[in-house]
């Protein structure tokens, strides 16, 4: 027997077990068989409470399977009525939301105002030690208008506080009080849990009585798989059926294989390189800056090394799918004669050395992309230093330290789409800053200061364009999200880190 | 219990004492836990607040006085990411990890043991140069590197075993193939050599003078005499085994300690890293404590001597 004659073998095999189910399938004809899903994730689920955690890709996605928000967020990235069926604005300083009539958490407790206050002071009470509260820090009260009608006091105004609700997962108190959360759940979600094995997997079962569209997979098992070789040969093996987070280059190997797909989406969170403008060389010299915004070949970047798959940023921090993205900015220009020109003229030529900070195990390719844009600006005759260093190490030096280098590649996404938290981190007081500007800051706080969305879409305009020509900040692109999925499934795939079973159809 | 044996076990509690300790300090070097725990944007106030919530406000020595005070009592704290105590964390990782290093060591002394003797025995033939051959490639070979062919091989090509996980024998046996090659290559290349110095020795001249059967003389007077030091280097290789596979663990999606470590480590999730360290230099000592006990089982002059 030759070595290849092995894989015939395992075909015929897979021919006979599948007419074996034909035949049973005819002789049964009764209900259609459960519809099991399994997806990979990279990293661990470490929690199931949804306060204890804000990671969306791994705990906050396992989580919201089981627990359900007021406001969802859809594939398409539009929001859409979950536990609440309206919301509106009341003035700048409140939300008021209606809810649906008659929900119940599995165990048969209310799914009323009275529930959802309880939650917010949950997430409020410093004794929780909530890792989301940052996210609703902003409500001061909680006022129960009627068992059906709640209504969100804010400090100040929020205008994406429906946005973030999408990311409140809604826990039942009496149930809370009684249980450790963080290793069981039980919710008014569309599954419920069935086992947690940390470090393994979590697998759910579709619930028989719950309100809301029934999804298309009776189990769901989410299996933790770090190495990103061992995921993608997992999928090909037949052993997982959707994995996303590896680099763009696979997929071309993946479809190769002929038996799964892959592809990707643009994603959300935008990288670019912050250069730190409190201190030399990169205090007020706005040459420099912009010599090295031209200096910097974003096309080649993206095709070179995420073969095309990034979406080259329009020189703002926000991509389409944000509210504020300002349409009239474009990419910035590959232009190293006038980046020579300008470092010139800065008195910096062939004479500027700066240290990169590159946070690793984090984002992307960031070793690979980091050595293309140093070897670029070498070519301006700029003497890039890279500092590698671990993610962790990199946000403690960042944002505790207030220690940043020359300069860093960085990544930022915003969670609820929304002009307003991203651009705050240019604001001069935000310790992330590392540029002080009182015309933007000002600007910015106005924009925040309302929740009116014609207002506010004014005033990001001018906010974006400002950021692109006048701010230490070097926008490349938005990384995509890659994926790989079984031939029998279809994601509906989203740039914000969400994996929901519930956005998965059978095909 | 021997003299010595109980000087040993006070040796070992020092030295699990200096691990927690060294690992108590460095951890708190390696900086702010809020800052990873609470999302980007976060104030500093809020940032203060959650410090406050994990007692990481309180100065150095406190936190390490009341760290050794619970610790004593098996009392590691609560695990910043998990949410309830890291020591269950740790110890509901301890099987699969036992597990693992269970059957990978049980491989390298089963087929490690008999090619070194057989190389021993047939010293100088195409057999002994085989099992160099081949051991030193074991040697040499990173596990990462051979877990990753292992899969691609017999998961994803031939269907036989899954690519991953943990719950049955068959997601046991590449993870444990992967870690005992390093195993079975050591044990092997030690216990070669170790024979072949023993078979120098003047009482094995003795014995085959005496007209002992070759047989005898390689059971009784070679094979127990070389394996004071393939037991000392067995013992350590199952110290690593049972802390130090997080590379094996990863590739194979095992949920193992040495994983959880290098995840509590990148999180700054300081419980669970002491927690771990504590329960692996224990189980380290433990195995020395245990290969102590075999010298004496194998050389009656150490049982003498105490």
């Amino acid at each position: 027997m030759s070595s290849t004659s092995l894989l015939p073998f395992r075909a015929s095999l897979a021919m006979r077990t599948s007419l074996l189910a034909l035949s049973l399938g005819a002789a049964a004809a009764g209900p259609a068989a459960a519809r099991d899903l399994t997806i990979a994730l990279s990293s661990n689920v470490n929690t199931l409470d949804p306060f204890k955690s804000t990671t969306v890709g791994t705990d906050l996605s396992v989580a919201a399977h089981i627990y359900t928000p007021l406001v969802d967020r859809g594939p398409d990235m539009k929001l859409r009525p979950g536990l609440a069926t309206k919301w509106e604005a009341v003035g700048d300083t409140a939300w008021r939301f209606t809810l649906r009539e008659g929900v119940t958490f599995s165990n048969g407790e209310k799914l009323d105002a009275e529930a959802v206050k309880w939650n917010v002071e949950r997430v409020l009470d410093p004794k929780t030690a909530a890792r989301n509260k940052p996210w609703f820090a902003s409500i001061s009260e909680v006022k129960v208008v009627s068992p059906g009608v709640v209504e969100f006091v804010t400090k100040g105004a929020y205008p994406d506080l429906p946005e973030q609700m999408s990311m409140f997962l809604l826990m039942p108190p009496k149930w809370t009080a009684e249980n450790n959360p963080a290793v069981t759940a039980l919710g008014s979600g569309p599954y419920e849990l069935v086992r947690f094995a940390s470090g393994d997997r979590v697998v759910l079962k579709a619930r028989k009585d719950y309100w809301g569209e029934k999804p298309a997979f009776d189990n769901v098992t989410f299996r933790i798989i770090p190495e990103d070789s061992s995921r993608i040969a997992a999928l090909v093996a037949g052993d997982v059926d959707l994995v996303t987070g590896f680099p763009t280059s696979e997929i071309a190997r993946i479809k190769a294989s002929g038996k799964v797909d892959a592809s990707s989406v643009p994603g959300t969170r935008g990288m670019f390189i912050k250069l730190n403008a409190l201190r030399a060389p990169f205090k007020d010299t706005p040459k420099v800056w912009r010599a090295l915004n031209l200096a910097i070949d974003r096309k080649a970047i993206n095709d070179g090394l995420l073969d095309g798959l990034g979406e080259i940023s329009a020189c703002q921090p926000l991509s389409p799918t944000y509210f504020g993205f300002n349409p009239d900015l474009k990419p910035i220009a590959y232009d190293p004669a006038q980046a020579k020109k300008l470092l010139a003229e800065a008195g910096v030529a062939n004479s500027l050395t700066m240290e990169l900070e590159v946070p690793t195990g984090r984002y992307i390719q960031a070793s690979d992309i980091a050595q293309v844009v140093a070897s670029q600006l070498g070519e301006v005759g700029v003497t890039v230093k890279l500092r590698e260093m671990e993610f962790g190490a990199f946000m403690n030096k960042y944002i505790v330290g207030k220690n940043l280098g020359d300069s860093a590649y960085f990544g930022l996404g915003w969670p609820t789409l929304d002009a307003g938290g991203l651009l705050n981190f240019w604001e001069t007081e935000n310790p992330q800053s590392y540029w002080g500007n009182a015309n933007f800051t000002d600007a910015a706080k106005a924009a925040r200061s309302t929740n009116d969305p014609a207002k506010r879409m004014a005033l990001y305009k001018t906010l974006t364009k400002q950021l692109c020509e006048d701010s230490p900040s070097i926008f490349l692109f938005f990384t995509p999200i890659t994926y790989g999925q079984s031939k029998g499934i279809a994601w509906q795939a989203r740039g914000d880190d969400w994996v929901r079973a519930m956005d998965v159809k059978t095909r | 219990m021997p003299r010595h044996l109980t000087s040993r076990l006070g040796e070992g509690l020092i030295a699990i004492w200096g691990v927690v300790t060294i690992v108590f300090v460095v951890s708190r070097m390696l900086g702010d836990p809020a800052v990873l725990l609470l999302p980007i944007g976060a104030t500093e106030e809020q940032m203060r607040e959650l410090r406050t919530q994990l007692g990481l406000d309180l100065p150095l020595l406190q936190q390490y006085l009341s760290f050794l005070l619970n610790a004593v009592k098996g009392d590691f704290g609560q695990s910043f990411q998990f949410g309830r105590p890291a020591l269950s964390v740790v110890l509901e990782r301890l099987p699969a990890t036992a597990m693992l290093a269970g059957s990978a060591l049980a491989i390298g002394i089963l087929i490690g043991g008999t090619a070194g003797a057989l190389a021993a025995i047939h010293r100088g033939s195409a057999i002994e140069a085989l099992v160099l051959l081949v051991a030193l490639l074991g040697q040499a070979t990173p596990s990462f590197w051979l877990g990753i062919m292992l899969i691609l091989l017999f998961a994803v090509q031939l269907g036989w075993l899954p690519t991953g996980g943990y719950g049955t024998w068959q997601n046991l046996v590449l993870p444990a193939v992967t870690l005992a090659c390093f195993t079975t290559a050591s044990i092997a290349r030690l216990l070669r050599s170790s024979m072949l110095d023993v078979m120098r020795d003047d009482y094995v001249r003795t014995a085959y003078a005496k007209g002992l059967p070759p047989s005898r003389v390689f059971t009784w007077h070679v094979g127990r005499n070389s394996l004071i030091p393939v037991v000392t280097m067995t013992g350590i290789l199952a110290g690593e085994l049972l802390g130090g596979a997080a590379v094996t663990e990863t590739v194979f999606s095992w949920p193992g300690v040495g994983r959880l470590i290098v995840q509590a480590i990148e999180t700054k999730d300081f419980p669970v890293v002491q927690a771990g360290v504590a329960v692996v230099a224990t189980i380290f000592v433990g195995v020395n404590l245990l290969v102590d006990l075999l010298y004496t089982l194998i050389d009656p002059r150490i049982r003498q001597a105490s």
